[in-house]
């Protein structure tokens, strides 16, 4: 078979078939290493591997199927076009299975701006006030905070909170030197619609100790921030700051 | 080689690990390799189980079935086509094998038009999740129904009025409905077993598909990390530009019709109901990877009415919402 044909043959006969395969196995090995979670919302989760499960029948199938066709003589452009693609498919296909998979980074947080979306719902306004209300602050995350400081912005209602919340380091878009945020991100469907919340920490000079991107606890309490230039106008005044590791479920849902 | 990409899997690197940092890929790379990922891991399910629903129609029902059993008056027939969704839920991208199998089976290209516009938003699954992020509020749900269920019909109507319909489909699949509707699978196929026709459709249609998810998925993703989206967010409260403003955010973002209510209710707050509405109107019919996904079927012209018509639309009642209702 002259080249041309052949490209056009696999195209035809084994890419969808291929792409199939890695798309099945990359979803059925997340799922068995608990790792889906990192691209999809877990109540897709039953779902997302019981197709995969069908899926592999139908490539098994796909595989199994003797297939003898004839391809369209096709020009020299097109040719190069199928060619392009075909790679192309490769490489995404070879990347899937073998990068290891990981949480978006901080660039995207601050591509989509810390706490632009992702909140203000009221089901998260009254979980916040009834986590308020049993007076054991440390148990608000960083989404309640988010909502708390969302409704109010009177440092007298925090003057008596200890706020420590876990989250990644990620720098205040208008003053980076002094001001970071404690940030995670909110999923809704998959990695793809993620949006970055965060509450921010004032700590001058804060890159000397922590790098961007950083699994961090922080304890401490909400003040003015000290920062005029900050985005917003309270900050937590640490007290503690502890690394940590990145935790099972590093996005909320 | 099922077991091959197994192995491969197995004895990649499981996790980002320190000591490998060297290895590491630059942040902007890797998340748009994780945003890529997380699009195709999300929609393959449905591609797939759009696929399956395909082959049902193709070769499970008796030839036309469905074709036959709705009215034949071709404005009430559209108007039933684009209640189909609430039968065949399988989101946006499962929509389209699904509705080129409906076209080998029988439906016209405007009809299967129509049913890929309105299925992604009439149908039960984004009518639920829609009423639990709204409710009632501020007549986003009504709007996005009327508005779904509107579109779709008048950009069935105007295609139905081209003198050519065989030439809004790419060369390819009109060879194929072609193939389908004149040999039928009862005569072609008859010595090969369902289940072997269903597989064949398997082949084929993951040829087509696949391929226009990876690479919508990957333009997606390129456009999400290099496209600041503080551009978007600052036109929030002004009655025209928030509408303009979240049809290019939806556009952009590319997110499932089942759950984008979800996903723009975190903007609600910033934008006016006109720009959700719009948002949620706009993208659950066009977006990166659906064009991607539609341009296995259409051509690139078409592709180009389309998006026109339903973006004029979805603007006109973006506004109609903002400064009426």
């Amino acid at each position: 078979m002259p080249p041309a044909a052949a490209l056009r043959y696999w195209a035809e006969r084994w890419q969808g078939v291929v792409l199939s395969l890695v798309v099945v196995v990359a979803t059925l090995w997340l799922g068995l290493s608990g790792q889906l979670g990192l691209y999809i919302h877990p109540r897709y989760f039953v779902f997302t591997i019981a197709m995969a499960v069908i899926g592999l029948v139908l490539v098994a199938a796909g595989f199994a199927r003797r297939r003898t066709f004839e391809v369209e003589h096709t020009g020299r452009f097109e040719t190069t076009l199928t060619g392009v693609g075909v790679v192309l498919l490769l490489v995404m296909g070879v990347a899937m299975v073998v990068v290891p998979p990981t949480t978006l980074s901080s660039a995207t947080a601050t591509q989509r701006e810390v706490n632009s979306g992702g909140l203000g719902t009221e089901n998260d306004a009254e979980q916040a006030a009834a986590l308020i209300g049993t007076g054991d602050f440390e148990q608000l995350s960083v989404r309640e905070w988010v909502s708390l400081l969302a409704q109010s912005s009177d440092p007298a209602f925090y003057a008596d909170k200890t706020a420590q919340v876990i989250g990644f380091v990620t720098p205040d878009a208008k003053d980076p030197e002094n001001v970071f945020y404690v940030a995670r991100f909110v999923v809704t469907c998959c990695a793809v619609d993620a949006q970055p919340i965060g509450v921010p920490v004032y700590l001058p000079n804060w890159q000397a100790e922590y790098e961007v991107d950083d699994w961090v606890q922080v304890t401490g309490r909400f003040d003015q921030s000290v920062s005029a230039a900050a985005s917003d106008p309270l900050a937590i005044t640490p007290v503690e700051i502890l690394v940590v590791d990145q935790p099972n479920d590093p996005y909320v849902y | 080689m099922v077991l091959a990409v197994f192995v491969v899997r197995a004895l990649s690197p499981a996790f980002v690990d320190e000591q490998l940092s060297d290895f590491q890929l630059p942040d902007r790379v890797q998340d748009t390799l994780t945003l890529a990922i997380s699009v195709i891991i999300e929609s393959v399910p449905f591609v797939l189980l759009g696929i399956l629903l395909s082959a049902v129609v193709q070769v499970w029902l008796p030839h036309g079935v469905l074709a036959r059993h709705l009215p034949r008056n071709p404005i009430l027939r559209r108007a039933s086509i684009s209640l189909l969704g609430m039968f065949f839920p399988v989101c946006e991208c499962g929509n389209v094998p699904l509705a080129r199998g409906f076209m080998v089976g029988g439906f016209t290209v405007s009809e299967s038009i129509t049913f890929l516009l309105a299925a992604p938003i009439l149908n039960p699954i984004t009518i639920i999740t829609t009423h639990q992020a709204f409710g009632w509020d501020g007549h986003i749900l009504v709007a996005r129904l009327v508005g779904g269920f509107l579109i779709a019909n008048v950009v069935g109507w105007l295609f139905s009025k081209h003198p050519d319909p065989q030439s809004l489909l790419t060369t390819r699949f009109a060879a194929a409905c072609a193939v389908g509707s004149t040999s039928g699978h009862d005569h072609a196929h008859a010595r090969e077993s369902r289940f072997s026709q269903t597989t064949e459709i398997f082949i084929r249609e993951t040829s087509v598909i696949m391929p226009a998810l990876f690479i919508g998925s990957a333009v997606a993703a390129l456009t999400q990390v290099f496209v600041p989206r503080s551009v978007l967010l600052a036109l929030g409260s002004n009655p025209v530009w928030s509408v303009l403003a979240m049809m290019a955010l939806a556009f952009i973002v590319a997110v499932c019709s089942n759950v984008d209510a979800f996903f723009v209710l975190s903007f609600g707050s910033t934008f006016l109901p006109g720009g959700i509405v719009a948002f949620l109107v706009f993208g659950a019919l066009i977006d990166v990877k659906m064009l991607a996904l539609m341009r296995t079927t259409f051509t690139s012209r078409t592709l180009l009415q389309i998006t026109v018509v339903v973006g004029l639309m979805s603007a006109a009642l973006g506004l109609l919402v903002n400064y009426v209702a």
